[in-house]
């Protein structure tokens, strides 16, 4: 293992775990509002380390739907991580390792795979282990302080908290921006798009959020010259 | 309804879609197109990632949401780091939920 890319994956991984943990304390939150016990709403955690399929898990739980109904739609919404997992591998330094690879697939989270697809090339267990493991404590620990806290939080500072994750992404928008101004029309599309399917068409926030990603990433190919993709990196 | 049962079957679905293609080494030689695509893919989401979430997820209070994902925009586009984004953010939606 090298040491300076664990010292890096960390050092990535410490806004994300901000980000992590305090809209898990808002899981947690939810969770204990919701019903379930401690052990349950970490376990969800634990095992599933899924912010949005997670949440979705959780509205659907408390509207009553079918076990199969959630199991369905968190899979739609958690779809994505096969793009996400499949692009991570193929930039893998070492592929042989099983255990490696297991690891960055079960720790391929949208902002672990951001940051990874924003740093280079070719990538090392050594940089996205460290880095996938920060952002995992961060959701872990924030879903049981989150439970644990309960009350305390003041009530404002819980409604506020969920935007801690939008504003993690608009961040990433606003750097994209930066490096290249067609990421607006393209992050603009897909956020009419995915308005239209939810709040126009009354989609699952999972089917929406699959046609929207593959609509868009279509035209993103469109109007992005293979230069500016590929020396981007 | 099971809730271990539920949580469990969710993790499944997750993990599967998670660690499956770590082991298709079809997906280690894409055509270039397709690599293409990969890479695009988190500019792609990310406009579906935060809307209309960010704003529903406020009901009434939508403005709170949309100031807190503008103020992060800012930041992220004058390169702060992604805490300062994340803090400037949540400042902004709590100043407006308290309007």
């Amino acid at each position: 293992m090298n040491k300076r890319a664990i010292r890096e994956g960390i050092h990535d991984g410490l806004p994300i775990f901000l980000g992590y943990f305090t809209t898990a304390l808002a899981f947690g939150l939810l969770t204990r509002s919701s019903g379930f016990s401690f052990v349950e709403g970490v376990l969800t955690s634990i095992t599933n380390f899924a912010g949005s399929g997670q949440f979705l898990m959780m509205n659907l739980y408390n509207g009553g739907a079918f076990m199969l109904e959630i199991v369905l739609s968190v899979f739609f919404i958690n779809a994505r991580y096969i793009f996400m997992s499949a692009s991570l591998s193929a930039r893998l330094e070492d592929k042989k390792s099983v255990i490696g690879r297991i690891f960055v697939g079960a720790g391929t989270v949208d902002e672990a795979f951001a940051v990874a697809s924003f740093k280079g090339e070719k990538l090392s267990y050594s940089y996205l282990i460290p880095l996938m493991a920060t952002c995992y404590l961060g959701w872990v620990s924030g879903t049981a302080v989150g439970f644990l806290v309960g009350n305390i939080l003041p009530e404002i500072v819980q409604s506020a908290a969920v935007i801690t994750i939008y504003a993690m992404f608009s961040s990433l928008f606003g750097n994209e921006v930066s490096r290249n101004v067609k990421a607006v029309a393209v992050v603009g599309l897909s956020a009419v798009l995915n308005s239209l399917f939810i709040l126009g068409m009354g989609l699952s926030t999972g089917l929406s959020f699959i046609m929207s990603m593959l609509i868009v990433v279509v035209f993103a190919c469109f109007i992005y010259s293979d230069e500016e993709v590929f020396d981007n990196e | 309804m099971n809730k271990i049962l539920l949580i469990l079957l969710c993790s499944l679905v997750t993990m599967a879609s998670r660690i499956i293609p770590q082991f298709i080494s079809a997906l280690d030689r894409l055509p270039r197109p397709v690599k293409k695509a990969m890479l695009l893919l988190p500019t792609a989401a990310l406009g579906s990632l935060i809307f209309p979430l960010a704003l529903t997820d406020f009901g009434s209070q939508w403005y709170a949401g949309l100031g807190g994902v503008v103020i992060a925009f800012i930041a992220g586009f004058k390169r702060s780091s992604m805490i300062v984004a994340i803090v400037l953010g949540l400042i902004a939606t709590l100043l407006l939920l308290a309007l």
